[in-house]
């Protein structure tokens, strides 16, 4: 019994109240939590109080900012302002803030999660002034290769969508730039399955990586655009020759080559010198040149492809006929 | 038949049609209408009485089906993955050439299958796993891949492409990198560096591009992805893909460039684990050959740079743990020692003074770290549940144990201290004192030239060498004014050998006896400047004239106990090493015979005595007892033999013997006898006229030299042994010797216990100096050595600290039965019944007691029989 008034002397501790003092400060409580810190400066950040509503150049700087949130909702609504910022503004005017800063924010979205940001985000690339755009097919190559081989099936489908409208608005641009060529064939083997001819063979070699998506569907498409990126492979410059064409009649004989001497009408003439980049290796090599991209794609590619498209042209319906398409692009070629 | 439900699955029906012969078609019927209830409780089989056929369904198990060129296996149950065949049934019977869609079973079972009897039919069955609900789910192809890397060769190079354009999107603009979409470039190279050993064709640019990347790019990488960059390197050196040479030649320049501290800790790190590992097994001399040329050239590169600190941690660090014991790594750091940045300086000097001790200090700390008690882990086994696990992990700390026993009887490895392995000390030595001490551009501050002048002095003490300017230095320093004079101090006197002229150090010693010993000085003052001028004149005798000498040993009758026992220790130094310096009344007696006798010589500057092993001699009289003793034994007479032949036979036995115990674990036992050793003097040689055998001489010559040092005990001291010159010593020997000297030693201590001794300081010097070895420094602590005795008397609390020291961690003093009852108690176990009832409450006890007084006669009698029955049986629970 001896302990149990030892207990009963510290159970009374417990309950003890604190003596306070005149004058003195008040003891702090056992649970007291110090809460002041110390800081060399406190910022307060000003409330903005405006009475107009903010201009609308501000509100497409908000909204191009806004891109890189972590919701999707508020990604996808701030690229729907952009699209419609971007296709009601009166013709001739033009963006509030230059090309080369607007794209490097939007190009990353075509790897986004959502669906819905994805598709938001085509509609605003092809909202965007077409001219202009094709100065910029080089920077969203990587992107678009990224997406082909993405472990999504949906990013996939999407990505082949993507580079069907970059291959629509500058065919030249997209199969002539640093990589254009091998690296983006290279991805449409890995696509379609088609690597090398063991893996054409056997069908289950087909990607099927990540979930799937409608896959059966997904295979035409592709195809139909591969035939559309080979048609813009094979064919020669069109637009320069044109071009040429008119230089030589409008400055006649004692001007000779005008079209060497005169400005450049591409952005980054002298990129075939690579004279910042990293140095190119085969993979990157920029192929302007239409024998070079026949060349390479004899060397490197034509019999897988040929391959692929002896097994795939089995395939009845949809992707038969796509099949039918790629073939008749090389067959092109091959005549001219 | 073939219909899709809201689930993924098809399964595959096959069935059997069994046709009922013409004549017993009516029969069946009969039955098959009769019975119909019947037959339907059979739902797998199914009559058609137009062609009189029975058919029997069964699901198809591990069909293999072809479909759009593939062929798809199907399950036990004969189901079909939807994803498989295009979410499309309707397909999966379409084909070309009249193919049959179903090839062949796996199983096997019932033979193939006719296409005109299978029927596909979708049945509810698979549900989606959790990963696979996942878009990008990385970890799970790793996975897959792993267990089977050809399978998914495509979906690696499909990841591989990804990984290569996200590399593009980065490498155009590494500053603005943001995290694209669902897959980062982070988790791809982490992707690809798991599973870059199984595709070594597709990724071989792989580890190039990271290194790249890194070395480009790692100021403005953001932290995780760079943390990522590095461990995918290190993952890549574990896999075999990149050597060791390549990861370390990309670590080394971004860890001494970096301004991240996070990032030079990581890569330090990494640096030094893989360092250890490729060193693990065996030495890698041609990687640590690498990396010390590129530390080497690190440091003489650009000597004014900070970034050679690098250097001096890392091999620091490696020659902790030994890794590099070479004389290249010493010379990394002369080169460190030597530069112009006074933190790299300070890491060399550093390193000289305390890397050894560091090394050593180490050593001790892994060795005795992990305890495993084999004989409780035994002990458990045989106790409790015999189980797999608990043997296993017997026989592991059995074989651990073993392994560590084994590794400590190993020969201890020649590691040679840093100060050894120096190539060209006088250079070293000479450059150091110019550089950072004698030139007055030099930046260090007070702290780090006392470290460089320890560093020097220990040079020049260590390997006698002859720096003359550096004495002089000193006059500058030498008074008690000067901050630290003591480390000074400690430094002149361990600067000083034998070969030092000493008129340079007389000019010296005149100076620390002229500032710090007077009556003047303060008592701790005059005690280490005495200290002082002791430990130079132990190394340097001929420094001191006697005029001084006799001045300062006056200071024995100082009245302060530190100068007093300073002085004693200087008198008892010289009554050794130059008596005749002293005036006659403080020689002492033995000091004084041994003038008269001649014995004691005035030591000439420059003469270096003949050397020896330490205790040899005691080794030599052990031998001899030990060969007396055996001879003893086998019944002979002790000194002399005259049964030659005998002898001879014995004398091989015994060689034989010793060479069998050239281990020493064979002869730890003091039986195992001692070598036979032979004097060879020429007197005693010419003596005898035997030459049959060099064994029988040996013999006869030992009892020879015995019988003259019974004659002339004096004679045989002078001779040097020359046991070392004439035989080899075994390591048994040596083991012997080690144990000779320290009972010797033991031996003296306790002589001088029982003997009355008059100066304990004096005795005791030699004493230390033949403990100290060469290699261990002189502190300052030395030099001050006894001043704490020349303080006045101690204040309270200065006594109650001292008392402190020795305080055990015992709370208070208590009874020893309550220190127990308190054990008890704290291990939670209770009380006995002796302790509940003194414990118990006394208005409790009150009842009892009260009751005890009302008893009636007869309750008093029970109780009392009672009490007797129980004596007489032993106790409440006694023997029945």
């Amino acid at each position: 019994m001896g302990s149990s008034a030892k207990k009963k002397r510290e159970k009374k501790k417990d309950f003890q109240k604190p003596k306070l003092k005149v004058g003195k400060a008040r003891p702090k409580a056992a649970n007291h939590t110090e809460t002041s810190f110390r800081s060399k400066a406190i910022v307060l950040n000003q409330q903005s109080l405006h009475i107009e509503a903010p201009s609308t150049v501000c509100q497409f700087g908000h909204h191009l900012s806004l891109l890189s949130s972590r919701a999707d909702a508020q990604r996808r609504d701030s690229l729907a302002y952009l699209t419609s910022f971007v296709t009601s503004r009166p013709v001739d005017s033009s963006l509030p803030q230059p090309l080369s800063t607007v794209l490097p924010k939007i190009f990353p979205l075509i790897l986004d999660g959502s669906n819905g940001v994805r598709q938001q985000t085509l509609r605003l690339l092809r909202a965007l002034p077409r001219s202009e755009m094709s100065d910029h097919v080089a920077e969203i190559l990587p992107y678009i290769r990224a997406g082909m081989t993405h472990l999504a099936a949906d990013i996939r489908l999407f990505s082949v969508e993507v580079l069907a409208w970059s291959t629509d608005i500058a065919s030249d641009e997209v199969v002539s730039c640093a990589g254009g060529w091998v690296k983006t064939l290279n991805c449409f083997l890995t696509l379609l399955g088609w690597h090398n001819q063991d893996s054409a063979k056997w069908s289950t070699n087909r990607v099927s990586f990540g979930k799937a998506g409608s896959e059966g569907k997904a295979q035409s498409r592709n195809l139909q655009v591969l035939a559309d990126f080979l048609k813009a492979g094979f064919s020669t410059g069109s637009d320069l020759s044109e071009t040429d064409d008119n230089l030589e009649s409008r400055f006649p004989f004692p001007r000779w080559h005008p079209e060497q001497h005169g400005l450049p009408t591409r952005s980054n003439a002298y990129g075939y010198l690579n004279l910042f980049g990293p140095p190119k290796d085969d993979d990157t090599d920029m192929l302007e040149d239409r024998e070079d991209r026949i060349r390479v794609f004899k060397e490197r590619f034509a019999s897988s492809m040929e391959a692929g498209l002896a097994s795939a042209r089995k395939d009845a319906g949809e992707v038969g006929r796509a099949t039918g398409l790629v073939t008749k692009a090389l067959k092109d070629t091959e005549a001219g | 038949m073939a219909y899709r439900l809201h689930n993924d699955s098809i399964k595959l029906i096959g069935f059997k049609k069994i046709e009922i012969p013409q004549p017993e078609r009516g029969e069946f019927e009969d039955h098959y209408f009769g019975n119909h209830a019947e037959w339907k409780k059979m739902d797998s089989t199914y009559y058609d009485p137009s062609t009189g056929t029975i058919r029997i369904y069964f699901p198809v198990e591990a069909a293999l089906v072809e479909h759009n060129g593939r062929l798809i296996e199907a399950n036990h149950l004969g189901e079909l993955d939807m994803e498989q065949v295009d979410s499309d049934p309707t397909r999966l019977l379409r084909t070309e050439k009249g193919n049959y869609p179903l090839r062949r079973q796996t199983g096997s079972k019932f033979g193939h299958l006719r296409e005109e009897n299978s029927k596909i039919v979708a049945m509810p069955k698979r549900k989606l796993g959790a990963l696979e609900k996942v878009d990008a789910d990385l970890p799970n192809l790793q996975h897959k891949i792993r267990r089977d890397p050809t399978s998914y060769t495509e979906d690696f190079r499909a990841q591989y492409y990804q990984y290569e354009n996200h590399r593009e999107i980065f490498m155009a603009a590494p500053t603005s990198a943001t995290d694209t979409g669902i897959l980062s470039l982070r988790d791809l190279i982490d992707f690809v560096s798991h599973v870059a050993d199984c595709y070594p064709e597709i990724s071989k640019s792989f580890p190039q591009e990271l290194i790249d990347i890194l070395t480009l790019h790692h100021t403005i990488l953001e932290p995780e992805l760079r943390e990522k960059i590095v461990g995918s390197l290190v993952l890549l050196r574990k896999k075999n893909i990149i050597d060791s040479t390549t990861l370390l030649q990309t670590f080394f320049p971004v860890l001494t460039s970096t301004p991240s501290k996070n990032l030079r800790t990581l890569l330090f790190g990494k640096i030094l684990s893989d360092l250890r590992t490729s060193n693990s097994k065996a030495t890698n001399h041609k990687l640590n050959r690498t990396i010390q040329t590129v530390l080497y050239n690190l440091l003489t590169g650009d000597r004014t740079s900070s970034k050679g600190l690098w250097a001096v941690k890392l091999t620091r660090e490696l020659w902790r743990r030994q890794l590099w014991t070479d004389a290249k790594t010493v010379e990394i750091m002369k080169e460190a020692a030597l530069a112009e940045n006074e933190k790299v300086i300070v890491g060399g000097v550093r390193f000289f003074l305390g890397g050894d001790k560091e090394r050593e200090e180490f050593e001790e700390d892994s060795s005795d770290d992990d305890g495993i008690d084999v004989s409780k882990i035994r002990h458990q086994v045989g106790i409790n549940k015999k189980r797999k696990k608990a043997s296993k992990a017997l026989s592991k700390a059995t074989t651990a144990v073993k392994r560590k026993e084994k590794k400590r009887n190993q020969p201890h490895p020649l590691n040679f201290s840093a100060l050894h392995l120096l190539h060209d000390p006088q250079g070293f030595a000479e450059v150091l004192f110019s550089k950072h001490l004698q030139n007055p551009k030099s930046r260090l501050n007070l702290e780090q030239k006392l470290l460089v002048l320890q560093l020097v002095s220990r040079l020049i003490g260590l390997h006698k060498l002859t720096v003359l300017s550096f004495y002089s230095y000193f006059l500058k320093y030498l008074t008690p004014r000067q901050p630290s004079v003591t480390t000074f101090l400690a430094c002149l006197a361990q600067s000083v050998h034998s070969l030092v002229p000493p008129d340079i150090l007389e000019s010296l010693i005149q100076k620390i006896a002229n500032e710090f010993v007077s009556e003047a000085a303060a008592a701790e003052v005059a005690s280490s400047g005495l200290n002082a001028i002791r430990e130079i004149c132990v190394r340097q005798p001929l420094a001191m004239n006697d005029t001084l000498l006799q001045d300062l040993v006056m200071y024995k009758k100082s009245k302060d106990k530190g100068v007093m026992m300073a002085a004693k220790g200087l008198l008892g130094l010289y009554r050794e090493v130059g008596a005749d310096m002293l005036k006659k009344r403080d020689r002492g007696k033995e000091a004084a015979l041994g003038l008269r006798s001649g014995q004691r010589k005035q030591q000439v500057f420059g003469d270096i005595p003949a050397g020896e092993i330490e205790g040899l001699d005691l080794l030599e009289k052990w031998k001899k007892e030990e060969r007396q003793r055996k001879r003893l034994e086998k019944g002979l007479p002790e000194e002399r033999s005259d049964n030659e032949g005998e002898e001879q036979e014995e004398g091989e036995e015994e060689e034989e013997e010793e060479w069998g115990a050239w281990d020493i674990e064979a002869d730890i036992s003091d039986d195992s006898g001692g070598w036979i050793d032979v004097e060879s003097d020429k007197e005693i040689e010419i003596s005898d006229e035997d030459e049959e055998s060099v064994e029988k001489k040996r013999v006869k010559l030992d009892v020879d030299l015995e019988n003259k040092e019974n004659d002339a005990p004096n004679t045989t001291e002078t001779k040097p042994s020359n046991l070392a010159t004439t035989r080899i010593l075994t390591p048994a020997d040596f083991a012997k010797l080690q144990e000779l000297r320290a009972q010797a030693a033991v031996n003296l201590h306790l002589q001088k216990k029982g003997h009355k001794i008059h100066h304990p300081t004096a005795q005791s010097i030699p004493l230390t100096n033949s403990h100290r070895h060469m290699d261990d420094p002189l502190t300052a602590a030395e030099i001050e050595g006894l001043a704490s005795l020349s303080k006045g008397r101690t204040s309270r609390e200065e006594k109650i600290a001292a008392q402190d020291e020795y305080k055990t961690d015992r709370a208070e003093h208590k009874s020893k039965a309550a220190r127990k009852k308190e054990r008890k108690t704290d291990e939670g176990k209770s009380t006995t019944n002796k302790e509940k009832a003194r414990k118990k409450n006394f208005l409790m006890t009150l009842g009892k007691a009260k009751q005890k007084g009302k008893r009636s006669l007869v309750e008093t009698r029970k109780v009392l029989k009672a009490h007797s029955e129980r004596g007489k049986r032993g106790g409440k629970r006694g023997n029945r």
